[in-house]
């Protein structure tokens, strides 16, 4: 209990200072560097158990939890994704294997139990529904820095407002969107996209962030279709950084066998 | 009573009269500019009919939205697999997607709808499965386009839906918010259209389209035929009296009958249905008939000179009684549509019943005004109007002529009329009951045009959901084994469940299982009851996802196959459908992988990978997320309700002899479902109506006549008639539709008048020379020109339906006219004819021997 109200009231010391400290930013491509590696490349690894609430226009909801184990190759460069499937039941051990690249496509493999399948999906458009929800493969992984023109739109007491566009707009859905990125974290927590008829139509934010281990961290984020009034929760629980993960934990075997060691919930 | 206070307050307080009238018309001409149209076809089910209620909750739960089709159609070599027409195709596709009232996510069209393919390059390895836009952009070349080609053809679920299978027409599915948006959204897509400037057509088509397209019509149509239909009374009156002086009234009368049925139509909320439009087409001409027999009266007895009251009031008590009668009659013609459960149709029935009584009451007490305030010097220039026809104008020789063939051939006729009777009972039996709301335009109209074209190249743009639902207490089921297996160990679940508040199963078992998840984490001395219980929830949850099951899977996929070998099913589309083409490209695309998954993990497991694409949610168009509703996309390619119901008839078939999985229900929504309920309630309504009618008709016809035999005889023209008429429908095979049901029990009211006037002089002419041979000389001459007049008024008087752009006027119309014309010449011929072959007329018209004697004497 008093080692949890420590590491509190150390984050909070801790925030204050990088607040006081940190120079005001001017250089649209640091800022969207420095966001980049905080959102995803915490630690030099991670586990986190995500519980998916995805609620349709008619507000009818479906649950989907799964586990996610990352390995960086290096802050901002290279990582490995491993994600296994823990419900429903009938999707159980279900895998995505994910070897992200900076310089050109990813590598994606995907491990069916139920037909005893191991596929690869084709680099191609990662802008697609991640397994049915509102977020997209470049959400849960990160979107390429270099796919896209950033611009500085504003800088106030609490966020950088960036704006972007697609380098080559026709493999986006999107025109542009706009970034809110936390002066404090350097955690993007506002994403809006706008149609090619300039309408805002999504939303991505970030609903609670926690220090995990000295780092802020999102654990609780949504997507909102806005069109259609739908949108996904996704809620991150159990997260645990610097596990020292070998990169066999994400190797082909692992699609059909799963590493139980990572996947196993840590003890408080 | 009531006669004399009328006739009294009209001829004493004209300026009343007139000002009464007038502020009422002006109070009810207010409510006009408030009108609101609508001609959805779904509104002729009361909003609570259940077909109704669960073609909404279909829509609903599947997210279904009444679409536009938008058709691009490319008859060159390469059909519309080019460049230029892929270039327009996006380009449109582009624009509708802007368009306000469109759900762009929905949109379906070549460009945005996701491809599922095989890399070709992959040779090695486990394979990969590609998700990709089918056509991002359009293909520099014709190689890149004819890929598109290959991968749409392999794609069941776009093959001849996206693509026609000869290649030459493409759809956009565009699915619109509210019906009633449709005409508008489509005048947004021709302008696109017009702004193009390529090879291909273009073609809009869809039911909303239609029905839409109907309703802006049909108000052009009011506007235009209910002031010919006027101007045609007018001509007609002009023709027959010479004389604006004696048309002004009945003019009146007309237009206030209309103006305050109307007014109050709309006044009270109700919508303008197809129906109500032609109300004033209807009222105008009964409205006039009657003042028409005023004036021709009041202008025989009047000598100048005389107190014109007192010769107006031995007109009206003279006519009070035929005239209410036949305006009652009528008005309960129409008043039995109220019989007929389709609310705009009693909305209708009841509104000219009230008209036709108002158009009583106008003449009543309008009329008289009018003529007592006329000067002198105009009165007088009433009589110089000679209203009765020469005996020997050309009609009246034909009359008489009549008159004495029907006495000569009573025999010949009734045999012929018996025959014509049992004729046209057979057509009767042969009619075709059918409707096609599209059918109501022209077959010149684009929209009748766009439908010909689409349902040639496409399986079909009418569309029909098969809805199966798997019932069930999952909850209650599910409860009771947890409660049991926790029991076991002496806890008492209850605490924990009460915070448990999930509406549906699935969102209530997620949080069961989150509950016991965490519980297995935090309370570590009962881990193994938490996690058995989880056990428990997560295999309820699994089983409860029903339509993944194999059984139910492989019963959906063979009543498919059953309905795609039918003629009258151009393409059926569902959740085997996309299973077995996700399936299929998960195991390497080869076309005997299209296949079901083995098991309902399989199953789940394929959707998943079909979720991880652009368009995941397509698949809550087919199956509900708790797997227990699924449903099936026919595309017929006839919107008639026949086919429809044919397509009834062989899914009752099937599951007759394949037997529904236990606890399935199947049932059926879309709006040419939709179509086929509302007019199998029409037909029975309609019988109901035309049974209330007739009885109605007929008690009133005994208490005018004070005889049975009378009444009887009085109802004799208007049933051979109608049989006449109807199976005059079966036997040249037009269909029997809403507008032709309609007519029935409304020209019962109608056609009654005439033998109500032909008996009544027939019996008074009797009963005062006693002679029968005399009767008929005498009847041929005044009464049946009347009768033969008024009938002319009456269906002339419909006859600016017939230049209508719309059919179901034209039907009207023409019907109307041929009801009155037949029902006539009926009355003329037959009536006598059977009178002939009773023996005893004195019997008969109610003569007591002595009475005659008295009456003879007077002579």
């Amino acid at each position: 209990m008093f080692k949890h109200f420590l590491s509190i009231a150390l984050a909070g010391v801790l925030g204050l200072t990088t607040a006081v400290q940190a120079e005001e930013l001017t250089d649209v491509n640091e800022i969207v560097k420095k966001a980049n590696v905080a959102s995803y490349y915490r630690g030099d690894d991670g586990r986190s158990e995500a519980r998916m609430l995805i609620e349709d226009a008619q507000g009818r909801k479906q649950q989907r939890q799964f586990t996610i184990l990352r390995r960086d190759h290096a802050d901002g460069g290279d990582q490995q994704f491993l994600v296994v499937f823990s419900r429903p039941a009938d999707v159980r051990n279900t895998v995505f294997l994910v070897e992200k690249h900076a310089q050109g496509d990813d590598d994606r493999w995907l491990y069916l139990p139920g037909l005893d399948l191991v596929k690869r999906i084709s680099a191609g458009d990662k802008r697609t529904s991640f397994v049915g929800s509102h977020f997209f493969y470049e959400d849960v992984s990160g979107r390429n820095l270099s796919d896209d023109n950033h611009r500085l739109l504003e800088t106030n007491a609490e966020h950088y407002v960036l704006e972007s566009s697609a380098k080559n707009a026709a493999s986006v859905e999107f025109s542009r969107y706009q970034v809110w990125i936390e002066k404090s974290s350097m955690l993007p927590v506002k994403i809006e996209y706008y149609n090619a008829n300039d309408k805002l139509y999504r939303r991505v934010e970030v609903l609670a962030t926690e220090t995990i281990q000295g780092f802020p961290t999102v654990t609780k984020s949504k997507v909102s279709d806005l069109l259609s009034g739908a949108s996904t929760t996704m809620e991150f629980r159990f997260i645990r950084y610097d596990l020292g993960m070998e990169t066999a934990v994400f190797s082909e075997r692992s699609l059909r066998n799963p590493p139980r060691q990572w996947l196993k919930r840590p003890k408080q | 009573m009531l006669k004399s206070a009328l006739i009294n307050l009209s001829m004493n307080r004209p300026k009343t009269v007139f000002w009464g009238v007038f502020l009422l018309v002006v109070l009810a001409g207010l409510q006009i500019p408030s009108i609101k149209v609508d001609t959805d076809p779904e509104n002729m089910l009361p909003h609570d009919n259940a077909a109704r209620l669960f073609h909404d909750q279909v829509k609903q739960t599947f997210g279904l939205h009444d679409m536009i089709v938008l058709g691009v159609v490319n008859t060159g070599e390469q059909g519309i697999y080019n460049r230029q027409s892929l270039t327009e195709l996006q380009t449109l596709s582009e624009a509708i997607v802007g368009m306000e009232g469109v759900i762009s996510q929905d949109l379906m069209s070549l460009d945005r709808v996701d491809n599922i393919s095989q890399l070709s390059s992959d040779s090695d390895g486990p394979g990969t499965i590609r998700f990709e836009w089918m056509m991002k952009q359009v293909p520099q070349d014709q190689a890149g386009i004819d890929q598109i080609r290959t991968a749409v053809e392999r794609l069941p679920l776009l093959n001849n839906t996206l693509v026609s299978g000869d290649g030459q027409a493409a759809g956009i599915y565009i699915p619109i918010v509210k019906k009633s948006e449709s005409y508008r959204i489509s005048n947004l897509i021709q302008t696109e259209i017009d702004n193009l400037k390529g090879s291909s057509e273009y073609y809009i088509s869809g039911l909303p389209v239609a029905e839409d397209t109907f309703g802006v019509e049909m108000f052009i149509q009011m506007a235009i035929s209910a002031p010919l239909a006027g101007l045609m009374i007018f001509i007609l009156m002009w023709f027959f009296f010479r004389s604006l002086l004696l048309i002004s009234a009945p003019m009146i009368v007309a237009m206030g009958s209309v103006i305050i049925t109307m007014g109050l139509l709309i006044g009270q909320g109700y919508t303008v249905h197809i129906m109500s439009s032609m109300i004033p087409i209807f009222l105008m001409p009964i409205a006039v008939v009657d003042s028409v027999h005023i004036l021709s009266e009041f202008a025989d007895r009047y000598r100048p000179g005389e107190d014109p009251k007192a010769a107006l009031k031995e007109v009206l008590s003279h006519l009070f009684t035929p005239m209410l009668f036949t305006s009652v009659t009528s008005a309960v013609g129409f008043a039995s549509l109220a019989f007929t459960p389709i609310p705009p149709v009693q909305i209708f029935g009841l509104h000219v019943a009230f008209g036709i009584m108002l158009a009583f009451l106008l003449t009543i007490v309008l009329v008289p005004a009018y003529i007592i305030s006329l000067s002198p010097k105009r009165m007088a220039q009433l009589q110089d109007h000679n209203i009765e026809e020469d005996d020997r104008s050309r009609l009246g020789r034909l009359l008489s002529y009549t008159g004495r063939f029907s006495i000569a051939k009573a025999k010949t006729l009734l045999v012929l009329f018996v025959l014509v009777i049992v004729g046209s009972g057979y057509g009767v039996a042969q009619i075709q009951i059918n409707d096609n709301p599209v059918r109501w335009f022209k077959s010149d109209h684009p929209l009748r045009v766009a439908d010909r074209v689409m349902n040639h190249h496409f399986p079909g743009t009418y569309n029909a959901f098969l809805v199966l639902d798997k019932s069930g207490d999952l909850k209650t089921e599910l409860l009771q084994s947890l409660n049991d297996r926790a029991a076991e160990q002496g806890v008492d679940l209850q605490p924990q469940l009460a915070g448990v508040s999930g509406e549906d199963f699935t969102a209530y078992s997620d949080e069961l299982i989150n509950l016991f998840d965490q519980l297995s984490y935090d309370d570590a001395d009962n881990e193994s009851l938490w996690l058995a219980l989880l056990d428990l929830t997560e295999q309820a949850q699994s089983e409860g996802k029903y339509f993944l099951t194999p059984e139910a899977l492989q019963y959906l996929d063979n009543l498919q196959n059953y309905l795609d070998g039918s003629e009258y099913i151009g393409k059926s589309n569902g959740l085997p459908t996309l299973l077995k083409t996700v399936y299929r490209e998960l195991q390497g695309g080869e076309q005997e992988q299209y296949r079901l998954p083995s098991n309902a993990t399989a199953a789940a497991q394929t959707i998943l990978s079909f979720q991880s694409s652009h368009r995941p949610d397509d698949l809550w168009h087919m199956v509900t997320p708790d797997y227990r509703s699924t449903v099936l996309w026919l595309q017929l390619s006839s919107g008639d309700n026949q086919d429809m119901s044919q397509v009834l008839a062989l899914v009752d078939a099937y599951v007759a002899e394949h037997p529904l999985p236990q606890d399935v229900k199947l049932n059926w929504a879309g709006l040419t479902y939709i179509n086929v309920v509302w007019q199998d309630a029409m037909v029975n309504g309609m019988l109901k109506s035309l049974m209330g009618a007739f009885v109605m008709v007929l008690v009133m016809m005994v208490l005018l006549f004070r005889s049975v035999k009378i009444g009887l005889l009085s109802m004799l023209p208007l049933t051979v008639t109608i049989l006449f008429i109807y199976g005059l429908i079966g036997v040249i095979g037009k269909d029997y539709d809403m507008p032709i049901a309609v007519l029935s029990a409304l020209t019962l009211g109608l056609s009654v008048d005439f033998a109500i006037h032909f008996l009544e002089r027939t019996r008074a002419i009797y009963r005062r020379c006693g002679d029968w041979q005399q009767t008929v000389n005498e009847v041929y001459k005044g009464p049946s020109r009347a009768i033969s007049r008024n009938a002319v008024v009456v269906a002339i008087g419909f006859t600016p339906l017939l230049f209508a752009p719309l059919v179901p006027y034209i039907t009207v119309g023409f019907f109307l006219a041929t009801i009155m014309a037949v029902s006539a010449v009926v009355t003329i011929v037959l009536l006598p004819a059977v009178m002939q072959m009773i023996s005893n007329k004195d019997a008969l018209f109610g003569v007591k021997k002595d009475q005659l004697e008295k009456e003879k004497s007077h002579v």
